[in-house]
């Protein structure tokens, strides 16, 4: 009885002293204290330069879930409980990847794959609702119907990028809550292209019948309705007072969400948004560059900090598609060794960059191998060998050097500083670079149109696992800037593909890593940290960003705002 | 009669003997201190621009990262940018592509301004209204803009930079020449020069040209200022003469902003030299059209 | 009188007949394909048939002729400007929406230089040559010179640091609530303000100078009137020629925005839209803002005309 007594104060204390231990970790100030419903959020999401592009899916716009995300839901989404701020182990960062053990049905209760033929059968939770919406709807529940509808509009729609559901044999519903989908054969990404992807947004037929171009006619199940759209300036959400979803917090269920108003805010000039995150004006800023962090911790100590690796790889792409020195895969190494990379990383990047994190990212778990684990030949391209570039230079037939063109784009200030820097190392071994800076569309438009220079410098997200290596990798794909070819590579992607064994996917996908990180089509470069801030009155966040493909919406459902204490704080 | 005129000048004291340029820079440092100081400043700013190479004690693109982001000191008297690269080097540098994209962009917005406007101006008729309605169009459209979208469609590059700006500011300026065409053209001794069938071109060269110098030489001074700014504004929307180059308009839009809190050197130096330069252009051309103009001389 | 209007309205056919022309052409001049932009969104490469079915989604199969007499043909006969090829949407609600913005900041931006440029404009032609008017025209010059963008800059970052305050982010129209619209616009305003100030300044000078040498100015002293009411009666009716003028420069800004001080304080104007759609080669926008803000410019241009014929005696129309 008394060591009973003596733990239950003891535990008394512990959580007192937590609660007043102040904000050592995001984790510890977030779990205490209990949510408080109401506020408005202000957050500066990760794309801040950019308004709302598209408000339909059919689209094939990008950006689309990122705006349309916490209206619209869609059949899976990331399991937030799994987060590190509850104790798990993910951060979800990733732009377009929910790792398999993340992955929660969100619209869809339970799912199940059958064979023969080969299809995955989706049960869809029951009492989802649509909201009302004058002239356009009255509230109803959300059934099969509406992703089959969803589906095929996708699926028709002139802009559909090219065999996107080739696999897919055909799509049915038995009852108001079953879709069926059968497949023609496995593929890896079924559930990032119609699931948790950039369109996978299930909508009602009568949104789509009046024009989903028109934001005001936006209705969806998620937990904010849009009520305000200003291109250029801001997003206003307001509360789905009808919303399904509930969260547990310290063991007592929550409906949600608890925010009354989320904002997003389009700004395209980078000391405006800084400056407001330190004035408050701004609760969450979700990408705040190394350069600024000194200053603001500074200026704001009280701002809670999350650091990731970007979601890019930087590199020069050498085009091994037209006659020249790149053919040679010794003039390439050669490039990659005369680069000091660790020097950019101490130096240049402050130490705030990886130096190996592409094409696979650290976050890929199994798909991911670390540079110690990698075979010598790869580790050796990541090494400052200025000699031994010079003599595989000189074994290639370049003892001189040799001049090239490249193109970057002026809109990227990183690289603009990047490059000449790079530059400069290469001059020591007698290779000149003549940089030519273009407007993004010309730069993007000589890429796609192949009349780019020898040399192309840019950063290319890594999207997924699968993806990463296939987009840039595997003959004629767009963002293949160096040219690659190979048949037997573009074979092995497929087989990737069509591989229903994650191990052995994760195994086929990591060779082929370390094969092209061998031949060197690119010069490899570091990927710089960036970093999240908030204010410590934003609860339940621990910097996560994405909980779908480009889609925050359920995160920050999941956020409370603790009024007391951002009065205390005097904002 | 001339014979007494020849006296009277020969009686006259040796001060009215200077040459007009001479005369002119007295009456400048005399009559308009600040000008003269402006006047001052350009010369300086000139000498910087051709001397570069061997004022400038590093080169502008000399990277050093291990001295990145050092405060003004001694031996780095602006400081350093985040890639180690000398301030005080990159603004001398600068100075120099100021001076060119100025003066060049300047000259050749003057020429058009001057071709446009004397036509214009004195043969007016349909050639007048047509490029009268083209101009019109022209100016409609705000300045930045136009700046913008030539930029896109030339790339960037400092030739294209320009000639786009030789391009906008000539065609605004032309209406101030033409202005002045119009009223020259109206004078008894151009009447007069016609009367006695001098040809045209001689007309214009002779008698047209030479009585609108004024006005132009001051539109001059003021474009030189503009393209200047202009081209500033164009690298602060990313548009401008593309890096390494030292322009004063990317070094205050790129590192000078980036990095305002950790080196506020970066964005002061080439600040304030933009600033400086500017203000003192434009006091001189100022202080220049307050001399040139006849109508301004009777006021002081 | 009436002649010159009508001869002025009906020049001003050929002047936005060219405008669209010179527009239209020179905006698919740029080297950068919107369909390659629209294509490279996504991962997957674009075939062939991908891109045609873009063109044809977006018209751009037809012939430029065709496309040329399309657009005009919308706009002369449905006041249609197209629609932008990203959002989707209108391009007419597209420009609705960001003019108001534009005009307000503009309007308040105008307010602030005049009532820096008069007072100090008056005095400085008073004074004449006094340190005071070396000193007011020196600032104003100075005004000028300082680049918009670095000031807009310092003014956004060191009253974050140093007092905790920044412009408000949000924009709401200021009859939904002024405060926070004008705790938007303000700074803008008076940045923009002091460059304006400047030039009106010297023109207002300049103007007042040459008025108060007059003859019945003279008469009006001799006559004994107290200096201040020979300024304000007689010369400041003539000085308000530079204000015109003012209204007249400052009209492309009016209507077609300020670009440099919408991309730092947030404001969702016609500049921005502009720099916007050249960015992305949205050509409908680009063209259908070109066309609007020229057609209002040359209307103001043409009232401001009228306006020096109705101030200024000496000015007559043929």
């Amino acid at each position: 009885m008394l060591r009973l007594r003596r733990f239950g104060l003891t535990l008394l204390a512990g959580m007192l002293a937590a609660w007043f231990g102040g904000v050592a970790s995001p984790g510890a100030a977030n779990d205490a204290g209990k949510p408080q419903y109401g506020g408005t959020l202000n957050v500066g999401p990760i794309y801040i330069t950019l308004s709302a592009l598209s408000w339909d899916p059919a689209d094939f716009n990008w950006k689309f879930n990122h705006d349309a995300g916490a209206v619209y839901e869609q059949l899976f989404a990331a399991d937030l409980s799994k987060s590190v701020h509850n104790g798990g182990k993910y951060s979800f960062v990733n732009e377009a990847y929910i790792p398999p053990d993340a992955l929660r049905g969100e619209l869809a209760e339970s799912w199940e794959w059958k064979q023969n033929p080969l299809r995955v059968e989706i049960k869809l939770r029951k009492g989802v609702m649509f909201p009302d919406k004058p002239g356009i709807m009255k509230s109803r529940e959300l059934t099969a119907d509406d992703v089959i509808n969803a589906y095929h509009r996708l699926n028709a729609s002139p802009k559909k990028i090219e065999g996107y559901f080739d696999y897919v044999d055909k799509v049915e519903t038995t009852d108001p809550h079953t879709v069926v989908f059968t497949f023609k054969h496995f593929f890896a990404e079924w559930d990032y292209r119609f699931g948790w992807g950039y369109q996978s947004a299930i909508y009602p037929k009568e949104v789509s019948d009046a024009g989903m171009a028109d934001w005001r006619h936006a209705n969806g199940s998620g937990p904010f309705m849009l009520t305000d759209f200003v291109s250029g300036n801001s997003n206003t959400y307001t509360k789905n007072p009808i919303y399904w979803d509930k969260e547990t917090i310290a063991g007592t269920e929550y409906k949600l969400p608890f925010l009354d108003k989320v904002v997003y805010h389009t700004i395209k000039d980078e000391a405006t948004w800084i400056a407001a995150l330190r004035t408050g004006k701004l609760d969450i800023l979700e990408g705040v560059r190394w350069q600024n962090v000194d200053s603001l911790k500074k200026s704001a100590p009280q701002l809670q900090w999350h650091r990731w690796l970007a979601q890019a790889g930087t590199f020069l792409a050498m085009r091994v598609d037209v006659d020249g020195p790149f053919k040679d895969i010794r003039v390439r190494r050669a490039l990659n060794m005369a680069v000091n990379k660790p020097e950019i990383v101490s130096a240049y990047y402050n130490g705030n960059a990886e130096l190996f994190a592409y094409p696979q990212h650290p976050e890929y778990g199994g798909y991911f191998e670390p540079l110690e684990k990698m075979p010598d030949s790869v580790k050796e391209l990541f090494t400052y060998d200025p000699e031994k570039a010079r003599k595989l230079l000189a074994e290639a037939g370049y003892p001189n050097g040799f001049s090239f063109k490249v193109m970057v784009c002026s809109c990227n200030p990183d690289h603009m500083d990047l490059l000449p820097l790079v530059a400069a190392y290469l001059e020591q071994v007698g290779v000149k670079i003549e940089i030519q800076p273009m407007e993004y569309a010309a730069f993007l438009s000589a890429m796609t149109s192949r009349t780019m220079t020898a040399g192309y410098f840019m950063a290319n997200g890594h999207t997924n696992p699968t993806t990463t290596i296939r987009k840039s990798f595997v003959t004629a794909q767009l963002w293949n800037p160096s040219g690659w070819s190979d048949p037997a590579f573009d074979q092995r992607m497929e087989d990737a593909y069509e591989e229903p064994d994650e191990g052995q996917r994760q195994a086929i996908v990591r060779d082929l890593t370390r094969e092209i990180l061998d031949k060197a089509p690119y010069i490899w470069l570091p990927t710089p940290y960036v970093y999240t801030a908030w204010w410590p009155w934003v609860r339940n966040y621990g910097g996560e960003l994405r909980a779908g493909a480009v889609r925050p919406g359920p995160i920050y459902a999941r956020i409370w705002i603790d009024q007391d204490m951002k009065k205390q704080m005097g904002y | 009669m001339t014979a007494s005129a020849d006296n009277v000048l020969a009686a006259s004291p040796p001060r009215a003997r200077r040459g007009p340029l001479l005369d002119f820079v007295v009456r400048l440092f005399r009559d308009k201190p600040l000008g003269a100081a402006g006047g001052v400043i350009c010369v300086l700013f000139l000498l910087c621009g051709l001397f570069a190479n061997v004022l400038a004690p590093y080169g502008f693109n000399q990277i050093s990262p291990i001295h990145r982001l050092q405060p003004p000191s001694l031996r780095f008297l602006f400081g350093t940018d985040n890639l180690g690269r000398d301030v005080f080097s990159r603004c001398i540098y600068g100075a120099q592509l100021s001076v060119i994209i100025g003066f060049c962009a300047a000259g050749l917005a003057t020429a058009i301004s001057v071709a446009i406007g004397v036509f214009s101006g004195y043969f007016r008729g349909k050639f007048d209204l047509i490029a009268q309605r083209f101009v019109d169009a022209w100016m409609s459209f705000p300045e930045l803009i136009v700046l913008i979208v030539v930029v896109s469609v030339l790339g960037p590059g400092m030739v294209q930079i320009i000639v786009v700006l030789g391009l906008a500011l000539g065609i605004a300026g032309s209406r101030i020449v033409r202005g002045a065409v119009l009223s020259v053209r109206e004078s008894m001794y151009i009447h007069a020069a016609r009367s006695t069938g001098a040809k045209t071109r001689r007309v214009l060269w002779r008698h047209v040209l030479p009585n609108v110098m004024a006005p132009v030489i001051v539109l001059f001074t003021n474009r030189v200022a503009a393209a200047i700014l202009a081209e500033s504004g164009l690298s602060f929307l990313g548009l401008g003469v593309p890096p390494p180059a030292p322009t004063w308009g990317s070094m205050l839009s790129g590192s000078g902003r980036a990095y305002m809190y950790q080196g506020p050197w970066l964005a002061m130096a080439p600040g304030l030299c933009l600033t400086v330069v500017v203000f003192s252009i434009s006091m001189f051309g100022d202080a220049l059209r307050d001399l040139l103009d006849p109508r301004m001389r009777g006021s002081r | 009188m009436q002649v010159y209007i009508t001869r002025r309205l009906l020049a001003l056919i050929p002047t936005l007949f060219f405008a669209s022309l010179i527009v239209f052409v020179t905006v698919r001049l740029i080297p950068g394909n919107v369909i390659d932009l629209m294509l490279s969104q996504n991962d997957i490469s674009a075939g062939k048939m991908n891109r045609q079915a873009l063109e044809a989604a977006l018209g751009f199969d037809q012939p430029m002729h065709i496309q040329y007499l399309r657009w005009i043909g919308g706009i002369l006969f449905s006041g249609d400007l197209g629609r932008s090829l990203w959002h989707n949407t209108p391009v007419t609600e597209e420009i609705l929406q960001r003019l108001p913005v534009t005009f307000e900041l503009g309007l308040l931006a105008m307010m602030v230089a005049l009532s820096l440029a008069i007072p100090i404009g008056v005095y400085s032609a008073v004074r004449q040559d006094t340190a005071a008017d070396y000193a007011m025209r020196s600032f104003s010059i100075l005004m000028l010179a300082v680049p918009s963008f670095w000031l807009g800059t310092l003014v956004i970052v060191f009253p974050s640091i140093w007092w905790g305050w920044s412009p408000e982010i949000q924009y709401v129209p200021f009859t939904r609530n002024p405060i926070q619209n004008l705790g938007q616009m303000i700074v803008p305003a008076i940045i923009l303000g002091f460059g304006l100030s400047a030039i009106t300044m010297r023109l207002m000078r300049t103007m007042m100078l040459e008025v108060l040498r007059q003859d019945y100015i003279r008469t009006a002293w001799a006559k004994g009137l107290s200096e201040g009411l020979v300024v304000m009666r007689h010369a400041l009716r003539n000085a308000m020629i530079p204000v015109i003028t003012l209204i007249g420069l400052q009209a492309p800004v009016l209507i077609g925005g300020a670009v440099i001080m919408e991309q730092i304080f947030v404001i969702p104007g016609m500049g921005l839209l502009l720099l916007e759609a050249v960015g992305q080669r949205d050509y409908p926008v680009i063209t259908g803002v070109f066309l609007v803000v020229g057609l209002a410019v040359v209307l103001i241009n043409l009232i401001v005309d009228l306006s020096y014929g109705l101030l200024d005696p000496k000015v007559r129309y043929r």
